[in-house]
């Protein structure tokens, strides 16, 4: 496309003209490349938020259309004055925090051993992909059986008698961040992966040169070099973990305090049938993940559009 | 340049990750050997005794045979429009001045973070009204939608790395402008089309909320919604080992895929940031 | 048709891959690609005219039914065969199957009939779901002489829940109840007899701590443990709500002696040493586990468990001997001097009120499907209990259960649970504040659950 452009004869005096014809036509053809996908996008996500932002003003019940009525924002004002919506919103705080740090330092490590892996290293990185590709809901229902207290083998293996995980909060936190560890480190690792492949191999080897131990290494070398790359990794995964939903749903349905935001939106929304209350709590999700994407992106200056840390 | 300690910390490291990542999809495969009534009544790791009735069970049903084929149907075609779209917008992105680049990455972002619980209520309503519920287009379209994010990103990131130059050093050369694209920039965007199609891929077969809330029948219902129907003798019993065969089946394309394109998968992610 | 439609799509993306390879050509594709353009546009037209049509037509012009069944291993599937055969072409039924979980059912259902879908020609309802959806107009009420004929010998619980406003929306299909099974060893050992005309609650828990075997019950925060407080609410003599027509101005009744009588017992079973240590996480299958194992006692279940402890005994899974040692009570009472409120279960067949063959077709097929020798066949074929006592009397029915007499006595005495438009957020509001079973307190649970009911249905709160 480009050629065909340059192939137009241009006289120099007309160079100016040239250079803002050329400049037009790839801002025509730039923008003709991307409508396809943006299109679609808006389709799916565009029209849906505009319907939800303005149900969620409603007083409005699936099985009651005839007594719809115009509350304004008072919806969100119940929302946000109930206890629920904030033991929610720390149950979901949790979560993301626990296993973003977890997967941030299990997936350095993994893309170190990817990265410098010796021993059987097509079979470790087959493994360490695996369960990237395995359905979330599945993922959920293999830690949920492995941990129930008729079925499955923890108890018996680590001598924990009857020991029921899913009727305590904490510890059916702990199943339900285990299960989104496993499922999601891969992701991590492989964009820390593509991070740790931009550290200059030279710089590492001077350090060691230099007698710098494997920590100095790390703290001085790697991680300053591959900033981007993490922060990148982090938002992503912290966005992602903010709006789960499947492992709870699958594990334990909301209960003993393990509801999150997403689950709180699916009760009012799906189960309760409540629209408005419903797409007021989902509207309120929505921001909350605005808001921390803005703190990331302003507060830590995570460049998006160097995801490479291009530098 | 390796110590003799430094390399057995690294097979014991790899030790420990192959185990950590491999166990729970070995103990899903040992339930789906279990019989029903085991599960709930006998605390073991390994079935008591072997039987491939659950898999007996699970193709004996339309219910399965039929979301089997939705799922992949509907998975493939989302990922090739899906990837087509995405490489569209990446090209264009990573070679072209024009304006709204950041705004098409930051919307790109903004569908990433989407909660699509949100969603799915008025989507429902929206195919309902044009004839999309309980179609492959009807899962098709939002999963493109919510795919694409994370296939532009990679796609772009990597196009930026592509050395476009030699596209045009090959046009000196005396090749075609076809010439040159093919026998120079394909071969170097090809990876990262494919670790993109793939990750597409995984999305969709992934799907569990869209395939539930769109789909009401056979004609459209995807897997992973689809073991959410299955029931044992009665409908108090879980049929947990049919559900954890028909996972296994499931399973099975995921580690084709990881297993044939493993190194495909990891240098479509890395190869654009290591130059030349 | 699916296969004509499936056609069509893969002709339109063979033609859309094609597209876009001919403009970058440039010059001449214009035309071409419109004319291109046109030609895709045609065949997606006549593929979905040739969809419709298939819809339309159905097979040479019978009238399909469309029946949306709850999960249930196959029965339903052929009664529909079953039904359509009778019907001698007159319409077909066509069997849709629901998720496994009650309230994702309903979820699938409300969310269809309110966007009036006439493809919901029959639906299996949970009772529970009726009045919301009778309320809301997406059934069709019986006439008078329909209601007669779906009503007249048919258990009293199921045709008070299957009304709404003196109207009869659903059509009685089976029933289902608890009773009280138990090892006879551990009862032994206990020395009770939990067939005595007076065994509560409380003898139950504390024989069941002497003995050191465990009460099983379903403690898990779902609508089985809202199916086990309304039963204990109903033996204690009161109820969790009346006046339900009125809405969201119900009165909220679970704040009575009754209510904490129900707490009482939830709380002095959760904190006793015969609760499953999973309790707060126990449904129907773990309680019946819990019976299974080394500290099985007693438990509250579903008709359902005969077959499957049969079933599981025969492939070896659980010991050969523990059918032997299985017994069955009735549900036991919460006050000796007053006979116990079994829970009521089961399903009720709807019509969609916006479907084509609503005052026709539908209402036969709902006929045929509930007839008594097809309920004894369901009964027979599924193990669910049928819906019209007289087909406890079949003596195929006694030889199969045993227990038979039993199930039919304790449904005629089940209390059904709130006949409400707003169920399910009264199930899930009761829930909440009564879960965890150990955390249930009598002095403040009941009030805080019904403040709590109350705010709900105003919708100022959460759930």
């Amino acid at each position: 496309m480009t050629a065909q452009v340059e192939t137009a004869p241009a006289a120099r005096p007309a160079a100016r003209s040239e250079i803002s014809d050329r400049a037009r036509a790839e801002r025509r053809l730039g923008l003709l490349l991307s409508a396809p996908a943006v299109i679609v996008m808006l389709l799916v996500t565009g029209y849906p938020l505009l319907n939800a932002v303005y149900l969620s003003l409603f007083n409005y019940r699936l099985t009651a259309p005839q007594d719809r009525e115009f509350v304004g924002l008072r919806n969100y004002i119940t929302a946000l004055s109930d206890g629920l919506f904030w033991q929610d919103v720390f149950t979901t705080f949790l979560i993301t925090a626990i296993t973003v740090a977890v997967e941030l330092v299990l997936g350095f490590g993994l893309a170190m051993v990817m990265h410098r892996a010796v021993f059987a290293r097509r079979t470790v990185r087959t493994a360490i992909l695996l369960p990237y590709g395995i359905v979330t809901v599945i993922s959920a229902f293999a830690w949920r059986y492995a941990f129930d207290l008729q079925s499955g083998f923890v108890n018996s293996w680590f001598g924990l008698g009857d020991f029921a995980w899913f009727s305590d909060r904490w510890a059916a936190l702990f199943v339900i961040c285990l299960s989104e560890v496993w499922k999601t480190t891969p992701f991590i690792s492989l964009l820390l992966l593509a991070g740790l492949a931009q550290v200059p191999h030279d710089l590492s080897e001077a350090a060691t040169v230099d007698g710098a131990t494997a920590w100095q290494r790390l703290r001085r070398v790697i991680i300053p070099n591959m900033k981007a790359a993490i922060l990148v990794a982090v938002l992503f995964r912290t966005l992602d973990a903010w709006r789960i939903f499947d492992n709870p749903f699958v594990m334990t349905r909301g209960q003993e305090q393990t509801a999150t935001l997403s689950f709180l939106t699916y009760d009012q929304t799906i189960t309760r049938t409540s629209i408005g209350m419903g797409n007021a709590v989902g509207v309120l999700l929505f921001l909350s993940v605005v808001l921390i994407a803005a703190v990331f992106i302003r507060g830590f200056r995570v460049d998006l559009s160097q995801v490479r840390g291009d530098r | 340049m390796e110590t003799g300690r430094s390399k057995a910390l690294w097979i014991v490291a790899s030790l420990l990750i192959l185990v950590w990542t491999i166990f729970p999809i070995l103990w899903i495969v040992m339930l789906s050997f279990k019989q029903p009534g085991e599960v709930g009544n006998v605390q073991s790791f390994l079935p008591k005794d072997w039987t491939m009735e659950n898999y007996r069970t699970v193709f004996s049903t339309s219910l399965f045979t039929s979301a089997l084929i939705n799922s992949i149907g509907v998975s493939l075609i989302a990922t090739f429009i899906g990837v087509v779209f995405a490489t569209l917008v990446a090209y264009a992105i990573a070679r072209l001045e024009f304006p709204g680049k950041k705004l098409i990455l930051s919307f790109a972002l903004a569908i990433a973070m989407f909660p699509v619980v949100t969603l799915v209520g008025p989507l429902f309503d929206l195919w309902r009204t044009i004839g999309l519920y309980d179609t492959w287009p009807g899962l098709i379209i939002p999963y493109i939608s919510f795919a694409l994010p994370l296939a532009i990103w990679t796609l772009s990131a990597f196009f930026r790395e592509i050395p476009w130059e030699m596209e045009q050093a090959a046009q000196v050369d005396g090749a075609t402008s076809w010439q040159a694209f093919r026998k120079v920039i394909v071969p170097l965007a090809a990876p990262g089309v494919f670790t993109a199609a793939i990750l597409t891929f995984f999305f969709c077969w992934n799907d569990f909320v869209f395939g539930i809330s769109l789909t009401s029948t056979d004609r459209a219902r995807p897997v992973p919604a689809a073991l959410a129907f299955f029931t044992g003798q009665s409908q108090f019993e879980q049929p947990t080992t049919a559900i954890c065969a028909a996972a296994v089946v499931v399973t099975i394309p995921v580690v084709v895929i990881v297993l044939l394109f493993q190194r495909r998968i990891v240098a479509g992610l890395t190869a654009g940031a290591v130059k030349g | 048709m699916s296969e004509r439609a499936k056609d069509g799509r893969g002709d339109q993306g063979a033609r859309a891959r094609r597209g876009p390879g001919r403009r970058t050509r440039g010059g001449p594709a214009r035309p071409r690609a419109r004319g291109r353009a046109r030609a895709l546009r045609g065949a997606v037209a006549a593929a979905l005219l040739a969809g419709g049509l298939a819809a339309c037509g159905g097979d040479g012009g019978t009238p399909t039914l469309h029946w949306y069944i709850n999960p249930d291993n196959g029965g339903q599937a052929r009664l529909a065969e079953a039904c359509t055969k009778a019907a001698g072409g007159r319409y077909r039924i066509v069997t849709s199957i629901l998720p496994n979980d009650a309230t994702q059912q309903r979820e699938q259902l409300i969310r269809r009939l309110a966007a009036k879908d006439d493809q919901l020609d029959i639906m299996s309802l949970d009772p529970v779901f009726v009045a919301e959806a009778a309320n809301a107009g997406f059934l069709r009420p019986f006439t008078a002489d329909e209601a007669r004929q779906f009503t007249q010998g048919v258990f009293p619980a199921a045709v008070e829940s299957s009304t709404w406003k003196g109207r009869l929306y659903a059509a009685p299909f089976w029933a289902n109840t608890q009773i009280l099974w138990y090892r006879k060893s551990a009862a032994q050992k206990a020395g009770v007899d939990p067939n005595a005309p007076d065994f509560t609650w409380d003898k139950m828990i504390d024989a069941a701590v002497r003995a050191g075997v465990t009460v099983g019950v379903q403690g898990n925060k779902y609508e089985g443990y809202m199916v086990w407080i309304n039963a204990l609410v109903a033996s204690a003599g009161g109820r969790i709500i009346s006046a339900a027509e009125r809405g969201n101005d119900a009165s909220i009744d679970i704040d009575s002696p009754a209510g904490r009588e129900a707490a009482r017992i939830i709380g002095k079973l959760a904190r006793s040493k015969a609760a499953s240590p999973s309790l707060s996480t126990d449904m129907e299958e773990q309680a019946r586990s819990l019976l299974n194992s080394d500290r099985g006692g007693f438990m509250v279940n579903w008709g359902y468990i005969w077959r499957a402890e049969n079933d599981d005994a025969k492939s070896g899974v659980i010991d050969k001997n523990i059918p032997n040692d299985l017994g069955w009570a009735p549900y036991p009472r919460v006050r000796a001097d007053q006979p116990g409120r079994p829970p009521f279960g089961g399903i009720e067949l709807g019509i969609g009120a916006f479907g084509k063959y609503k005052d026709t077709h539908a209402v036969d097929a709902v006929r045929c499907i509930t007839t008594p020798e097809n309920m004894k066949k369901y009964m027979l074929d599924s193990g669910n209990p049928a819906a019209r006592p007289e087909v406890f009397d079949d003596p195929e029915v006694r030889r199969e259960f045993p227990m038979a007499t039993m199930i039919r006595d304790s449904i005629n005495a089940a209390a059904p649970r709130p006949n409400t438009p707003y169920y399910t957020d009264l199930s899930a509001a009761v829930q909440s504040r009564w879960h965890p079973p150990a955390s249930v307190n009598p002095e403040s649970t009941p009030r805080r659950s019904a403040e709590f009911v109350r705010a709900v249905l105003r919708d100022e709160a959460l759930l």
